[in-house]
Formats: structure tokens, C-alpha cells, sequence
């Protein structure tokens, strides 16, 4: 890697201002997120920079609160996601044969189902709270780290390496562990970013929908949801915490992505 | 030709009965049995038993699966729980509306994509453009997009309405202008994600020989762009849409609440909402067995594009 991609560094620093407002949100929000008052659907103004809610509440502080429980949720769903997904792709790809056809067979079919709706149901069984969320969004994108790990294992495993400790009387056990683990997880992790973005968008869609994170928690999707009825008078009630949603998606989105540039051995195309 | 799709169908039918009793099964049994929820938190255990017993909800699991799939496939789809109005009948007024959104979306994002992609003119600023616009396009989520349409075009501007929606027999003029922010809104993450997919392949097959030898030949650039370059770079296309066909129900989904149009997706929600299983199980059903004829239309159509996939296998 030659150079430092412009993309990589933009989102690198989004990233960081994001991070800094989940962990400083109590020292920076100027209301607690949940304390109503009686201002309520406040114009925006120097004391409440997107005003207050139909119950009070300053819209702002909710806002840079809401960024705690959207970065849990999206870390936690990714991490469930590898766990699930990459042992999957392991024995997918290095067993082959039926063990590979059957697991194909099931990852490919809910590759093609819509993940929001799937998750629209396992969260109406589970019942909505941050737990179950996280292990929702992971199980909806372990299909597709399991595909990933499934292809890179393929590559890995003809490799001269593995053949040689094969001929040395290694099990697969070992090789796995010790060869084809590390060489794949490299492309899982460079993913990792992107499967983040992928949960905070899946999560604030099912919130919206009404089947998120339940209130009174500061959550961005419940915040446009409740909002929207105001959108001609009080625009910022869900216009703030959706472009907030927007804001955290395209950073880790535009991380993952340049960061799978950067990794992939693939030559770029030149102009 | 024929064997292929032979093998298509004889892998799906399987996968979709897999797929209707996983749902069914988890539907049913994760939710608490539908009589207690229909006779509410007072009633005594005896008569959720007997409604159970008048209902068929004590039955084995695979006997009540094998009950809802036979009426299933001769168009009884139960009655609503919660308007008690034939299922069949209400899927039956809402799909129309989630294909059409679903058609239109789809039909632009792919248009829109491969011929703003393979201007010829300023190609490097349309470029440029393009790129900005798929990484936002990608990335923002429809509730957001939706709201900032409607904020802008209908509640600033006045251009458009709100929210709702207008049936063909209230005037063709009137559907359309109500149609116009939800299609964009959902159209956006397809062009977006169409632009990002065809312009890798455009590139790829700017050196090919086929173009070397079109420009010897003396044709014009923007001739060999439209006429050579873009229908080989529309293939992978075809695949891409298939795959993404998950995301454009789930998108469906999320646009249909934000406009409050009367279709699939509100259903669905409004079903989880008020724990109206048929309906539920309906939704699930259709959605499954659409998914799985389009992602089928999409190999065929592959096919018909591409000679060489009809002789494989």
C-alpha cells in the first residue's frame, strides 16, 4: 500500500468524531436524553439546536445519545455475524463436497430473502430490546460472511502451504487453525466495517418501523418515527436524528469499503 | 434451455417448502397460541382450550402445516384475525401496488444506470458525479431519503403531495404524481448500486478487442459506447438484480410506511403489530415464493442474454 486513499482518511475522520460523540455524549449533550419538560415541540434555538419532541425532550442531546445505543448495536450484530457466519464459510469451504452443497444450499437461500423483513420477524418472536436486536442483525448477515469466508477458504486451501503441512501428516483441525484461519480472516475483518454499517441501517429501519429498540431509549429510527408526524411544522424532529443515521452509515460504509480496496490484492482498473 | 430451467425449478420447490414451514413454524410457535391473544389477557384457560380445539391449534405441528399449505395452493388463505376479511382477498389489493413501486424501481435504476454510465461526453466529471452520488445513494437510509423528498418537494416547495396514495381509477395523472417520491426514494440504493456494478464492467471492457476493433473500424466513441461496450456490460447487471431483489422487498417495506401507500409492506407491519398470524403467514409466504420466481426470471434471463450459460450442466 503506497498510498493513504483520501476515501480511507475522510472516513477515518468521521469515524473518530462519531466515536468521540458516543463517549463524551454526557459530557457534551446540554439535556439528558430522556428528561421531558414542559417546552413541548420547541422551535430550534440557541438553547435547543433541533428543538424539543412532543414530550420535551431536546432533540439534540437524543441525538448525540442515540449514537451509544446505534455503535452497540451495530458492533455487537457485526461481531454475531462473524461468529455464526465464519465457521460456517470454514467448513463450507474446506470440507467441500455435501458438507459444502448443503451449506451453500441454505446460505444462498437467505442470501436471497430480504434481511429487514426476516428481521422484521425474529424480532416480533423475540420481542424488540438492544440484546435481541444485536443477535437479530447478526444472524440476517451471517449468510453473507459465511459466503465470503466460503470463497477465500477456496483460495486459501490450494495454496503450497496447506499441501505441505497435509503431507506432513497435519489434521484438518490444525490446518484450519493454523493456516487457513489467519489467511482468511483478514478479508472477514476488512468486511467488518461494512457489516457494521449494514446493522445501524437494518436496525434504524426496523426502529422506524416500530419494532427496534423500544422507548424511552434514545434511538435514531424511533426518533424519525415519532417525528414524522411533525415534518411540516417541526422538520429537525426527524430530519436531525435521520441524517444522523445517514452520517453514521455512509462513515462506516466508506471505511469498509476503502479498506477492501486497500486490502484486496485485485489491481485497480486504471482510468 | 429447458433443462435449465428443469433444474432451477427442481431446486426450488424444496427450498420453498423448507423455507413457507420454517416460517410457519416459528410463527406459530414463538408467538403464543393464536387463541390467547385472540380472547385477550382475562380469558380463562378453558375457553382458550376449547377455541383451540374448535380452531385446530392443538394439532401437530406438520398436520397444521400441511393443513395452511393444501388451502394455501387452492387460494384460501384464512381470514384476518383482526378484520376478519378474506386474506387472499387483501394480498390480493395490496400487491399490485408493491409490484408496480417494485417495477418502476427497478426498470429506472436499471436504465438510469447503464446509460448515464456510459456517457462518452465529459465522461470523467459525469464520472465523478456518479461516484459522489452512489456512495450517498448506497448508504442512505429510505425512511431518511423518503422524509427529506416529502420535506422538500411537498411541505417547501408544494410541487407534489405529501403522502397517500392515488388508485389508476382516480386518472392516470393523479397515480403518477403520487407515485414520483416513493419510486425515487426507492430507486436511488438501485441506480446507485446498478451504477457501481455496471461501471466496474464498462472499465473492465474498454480494452477488450471487440472495442479495439470497433474503433479501427472508424466507429464513433459514443457509437461504441451504446452499441458495443453496454450490452456486454449489462450482464453482470442482470445477476446483480436478482440477488439485490431481498433488499428491494425490504426497501418496499420501509418506502410504503414512510408515504403510508396501501401495499405489501404495510401489511406486514401492521400484521406483526397486532399479532394477525394469517396475515402474517400470507405475507412471509408470497414474499418467499416471489423472491424465488424473480431470482428464477433473473437465471433465465441470463440465459437468454448469455448463449454460453444454456449449455452448462
Amino acid at each position: 500500500m503506497q498510498k493513504f486513499p483520501a476515501r480511507l482518511v475522510l472516513g477515518l475522520i468521521l469515524l473518530a468524531v462519531i466515536t468521540l460523540a458516543a463517549v463524551f455524549a454526557p459530557l457534551i449533550a446540554p439535556y439528558p436524553p430522556t428528561a421531558s419538560t414542559t417546552n413541548i415541540l420547541g422551535a430550534p434555538s440557541a438553547a435547543n439546536f433541533f428543538g424539543t419532541d412532543q414530550l420535551g425532550r431536546d432533540v439534540f442531546s437524543r441525538v448525540l445519545f442515540g449514537t451509544r445505543v446505534s455503535l452497540q448495536v451495530g458492533a455487537a450484530a457485526a461481531i454475531v455475524a462473524v461468529l455464526i457466519g465464519a465457521p460456517i464459510g470454514l467448513a463450507a469451504g474446506f470440507f467441500r463436497g455435501w458438507v459444502d452443497f448443503i451449506l451453500v444450499q441454505v446460505i444462498d437461500i437467505f442470501i436471497a430473502l430480504p434481511g429487514l423483513v426476516l428481521a422484521l420477524i425474529i424480532t416480533a418472536m423475540l420481542g424488540p430490546s438492544v440484546f435481541n436486536l444485536s443477535i437479530t442483525l447478526g444472524v440476517v448477515t451471517a449468510p453473507t460472511v459465511a459466503r465470503l469466508v466460503r470463497g477465500q477458504v477456496f483460495v486459501v486451501r490450494e495454496m503450497l502451504f496447506v499441501e505441505a503441512a497435509r503431507a506432513t501428516g497435519a489434521s484438518s483441525f490444525w490446518i484450519i487453525r493454523k493456516h487457513v484461519m489467519p489467511n482468511t480472516m483478514r478479508v472477514v475483518w476488512s468486511q467488518f466495517a461494512i457489516n457494521v454499517s449494514l446493522a445501524i441501517f437494518t436496525s434504524a429501519s426496523l426502529s422506524f418501523l416500530g419494532l427496534g429498540v423500544p422507548p424511552p431509549a434514545p434511538d435514531w429510527g424511533g426518533m424519525v418515527r415519532d417525528g414524522s408526524s411533525f415534518l411540516p411544522i417541526r422538520p429537525l424532529l426527524s430530519l436531525g436524528p435521520g441524517a444522523a443515521v445517514a452520517l453514521t452509515v455512509f462513515t462506516f460504509y466508506l471505511v469498509g469499503s476503502s479498506m477492501n480496496d486497500a486490502f484486496s490484492r485485485r489491481p485497480r482498473v486504471a482510468e | 434451455m429447458l433443462a435449465l430451467i428443469a433444474s432451477r425449478i427442481a431446486i426450488m420447490v424444496p427450498n420453498v417448502v423448507l423455507l413457507t414451514f420454517l416460517l410457519f413454524a416459528s410463527v406459530t410457535s414463538f408467538l403464543g397460541t393464536p387463541a390467547a391473544i385472540m380472547l385477550g389477557e382475562n380469558a380463562s384457560p378453558e375457553a382458550v382450550a376449547e377455541l383451540n380445539e374448535r380452531m385446530g391449534f392443538d394439532q401437530p405441528l406438520l398436520l397444521r402445516y400441511g393443513d395452511w399449505m393444501g388451502s394455501a395452493l387452492t387460494g384460501d388463505l384464512g381470514r384476518s384475525y383482526a378484520t376478519q376479511q378474506p386474506v387472499a382477498q387483501m394480498i390480493a389489493d395490496a400487491l399490485p401496488l408493491t409490484l408496480e413501486l417494485a417495477v418502476w424501481a427497478i426498470l429506472i435504476a436499471f436504465a438510469g444506470s447503464s446509460l448515464i454510465n456510459s456517457v462518452t461526453f465529459m465522461r470523467s466529471y459525469v464520472q465523478r458525479v456518479t461516484a459522489a452520488v452512489s456512495v450517498v445513494g448506497i448508504t442512505i437510509p429510505n425512511f431518511f431519503l423518503g422524509l427529506l423528498l416529502i420535506y422538500v418537494f411537498a411541505v417547501e416547495l408544494r410541487l407534489l403531495p405529501t403522502t397517500g396514495w392515488s388508485p389508476w381509477s382516480n386518472g392516470i395523472g393523479a397515480h403518477l404524481v403520487h407515485m414520483i417520491l416513493p419510486v425515487v426514494t426507492l430507486t436511488t440504493f438501485y441506480f446507485s448500486s446498478f451504477s457501481l456494478v455496471y461501471r466496474a464492467e464498462y472499465e473492465s471492457l474498454r480494452g477488450s478487442l471487440f472495442v479495439r476493433a470497433a474503433r479501427s473500424k472508424g466507429l464513433s466513441e459514443t457509437r461504441i459506447s451504446y452499441r458495443h461496450i453496454l450490452p456486454n456490460s449489462i450482464l453482470p447487471l442482470i445477476t446483480y438484480a436478482g440477488l439485490s431483489l431481498g433488499q428491494l422487498v425490504g426497501g418496499a417495506v420501509v418506502t410504503e410506511t414512510v408515504f403510508s401507500m396501501p401495499g405489501m409492506g404495510r401489511l406486514l407491519v401492521n400484521a406483526i403489530n397486532t399479532r394477525d398470524f394469517p396475515v402474517m403467514l400470507a405475507v412471509g409466504m408470497v414474499i418467499i415464493v416471489g423472491v424465488m420466481l424473480l431470482n428464477l426470471l433473473a437465471d433465465l434471463a441470463y440465459g437468454i442474454v448469455n448463449p454460453l450459460v444454456r449449455h452448462a450442466r
